[in-house]
């Protein structure tokens, strides 16, 4: 049973929302860049900064991160079930800049723990801030985000699915039972 | 049927067949281009003191119904139309527009050549005109002697707060002669609305504790506003989320530093395609403003420009760069007019709902 809690119009809105929050929040967007954590959050951040594009008339540069190999709740056995570890792709320096690291859900916290890692070891930012369309709750590190589209309390055994038109055709939030 | 007269100021005599009240009166005439929603349009309160022509050439044809009130004792001085259908219907209709005119003492005029009087108007722009039984020397040394008040926010808004109890979000509306749409969407939206009169202090917003404050649409210039509402905007703005909408936006725009100038020709319809700048969308709403926010008078590093009328460019849409509040010029609450833009008050809500956690 999947229920839509988020439609096209809402996630739509909710992106806009935390562009201008963001705009709101960094007064501008100089020094700005966006890093999108692998696989859905990179198409958030890029519409983000088409908005902010639009808005401010000047390109923010947009990042993927993948932070597989960081994880601390995978296990890597050097076996053929180790979890395929894509690169990032990041070309240009973060040293310095004021990241905005966007994502999907915001669950356990444990992606952007591993996020942090990752961008740590690419140089040392200015400041880092959160950007994620959803948080469920259920954290199990110190972690919050600076900007939520929508916030979805949930119980731990339901599953949220965040589609996005790019490679899901569709733009939506379910939540469903698992 | 009596026959009755439209007079310009210019001099100039439409002769026509009277309906609704006979009252004989005065006011700016306007033009509006909505296909449909007349009792919308002549019960707006924006059109407070204004006689409306209207484009779409038969009016009256779904008369009166209790969901398309846009105020309760609606002050618009006359209506002037091509036909007058004289007989009405539509499963929600509870009066002829005839009749409802008459219970509000608003004159009608029909028969009139209303593409030849838009054209008019489009090329004169606003000029006085009155309603008459006579068109005499007389009639016309009354119209030019009449002195039409400057006042219309203070004639129309509330003189004092009122409730819409409901359980959501606590919203403060400040009243400038306020539209139902308005208070409409936020019903739907479980808002538990406080009205307030115009001249209500920041103060006075304050200690109710709102989650989000709505400034109205109203009638009028707002450079005939006192300064002291716009302190009131710029207090508000920094503490509490605000959206703008109207004479609302033009309000909001003036305490952040832009200037207003008269429009040529008032927009009065929804037939302006809207760019909304953010994702590049085009959007349809009912446009119906007197007066445009100059663009260059606006500070960017105060304000973004949010909405563009795509036929003469004139900014529809602001949002403060530091804090949660936005305007819009034309009237998102689709009554009447498209619904396109009516999720900005969804965006609202959600805007207030950051805020609480």
């Amino acid at each position: 049973m999947a229920k839509v809690v988020v439609d096209a119009m809402a996630m739509q809105r909710a992106l806009t929302r935390i562009t201008y929050e963001i705009i709101e929040h960094n007064k501008g967007i100089d020094g700005l860049v966006i890093l999108g954590i692998k696989t859905r959050g990179v198409f958030l951040a890029e519409r983000i900064a088409s908005r902010l594009k639009q808005l401010e008339n000047a390109s923010v540069p947009v990042g993927e991160l993948d932070v597989t190999k960081y994880r601390d709740d995978i296990e890597h056995d050097g076996t053929e079930n180790d979890p395929k570890v894509t690169v990032s792709k990041i070309d240009f320096p973060i040293t310095d800049k004021k990241v905005i690291l966007v994502d999907d859900v915001l669950y356990t916290g444990r992606t952007i723990r591993a996020a942090m890692s990752a961008i740590m070891d690419l140089g040392r930012p200015k400041q880092i801030n959160l950007a994620v369309l959803v948080d469920r709750g259920h954290r199990e590190l110190p972690i919050r985000a600076d900007f939520v589209g929508k916030n979805i309390p949930s119980s731990q055994n339901e599953r949220i699915k965040v589609s996005v038109t790019e490679i899901d055709g569709q733009d939506s939030v379910e939540i469903m039972r698992q | 049927m009596t026959q009755r007269y439209l007079i310009l100021e210019d001099g100039s005599v439409y002769a026509g067949n009277g309906f609704g009240a006979g009252a004989t009166t005065t006011g700016e005439i306007v033009f509006n281009t909505s296909m449909v929603g007349y009792q919308e349009v002549v019960t707006n309160q924006i059109y407070h003191n204004q006689i409306i022509v209207y484009s779409q050439p038969i009016i009256g044809a779904t008369g009166i119904s209790h969901d398309s009130y846009e105020s309760i004792l609606p002050t618009a001085k006359g209506m002037v139309v091509r036909d007058v259908a004289t007989i009405s219907k539509n499963r929600q209709r509870s009066l002829s527009l005839d009749q409802f005119l008459k219970q509000h003492n608003i004159p009608g005029i029909s028969d009139v050549d209303t593409r030849q009087l838009i054209r008019k108007l489009q090329s004169v722009g606003t000029i006085k005109g009155s309603i008459v039984d006579v068109a005499d020397d007389h009639a016309f040394d009354q119209l030019h002697a009449t002195v039409l008040t400057n006042q219309q926010v203070a004639q129309v808004a509330t003189p004092k707060p009122y409730p819409n109890p409901n359980t959501g979000y606590n919203v403060v509306v400040i009243d400038f002669g306020l539209k139902h749409g308005i208070l409409r969407q936020l019903s739907q939206r479980h808002c538990n609305v406080t009205v307030l009169p115009w001249n209500a202090d920041a103060q006075a917003i304050i200690s109710l504790d709102p989650d989000g404050v709505i400034l109205s649409t109203g009638p009028g210039s707002p450079l005939d506003v006192p300064e002291s509402v716009l302190e009131m905007v710029r207090t508000i703005q920094e503490r509490i989320p605000l959206f703008a909408v109207g004479l609302g936006h033009e309000l909001f725009a003036l305490a952040n530093g832009a200037s207003m100038t008269r429009l040529g020709t008032a927009h009065h319809g929804p037939n302006h395609p809207i760019r909304k700048i953010i994702t590049n969308d085009i959007i349809y709403a009912e446009e119906a403003q007197e007066y445009v926010v100059d663009s260059e008078t606006v500070d960017r590093n105060r304000l973004i420009t949010t909405y563009l009328d795509l036929i003469d460019g004139s900014i529809q849409g602001l949002r403060h760069r530091d804090y949660p509040a936005f305007s819009v010029q034309f009237f998102p609450d689709g009554a009447p007019g498209p619904h396109d833009s009516v999720d900005l008050f969804d965006e609202f809500m959600e805007i207030m709902g950051t805020r609480e956690g």
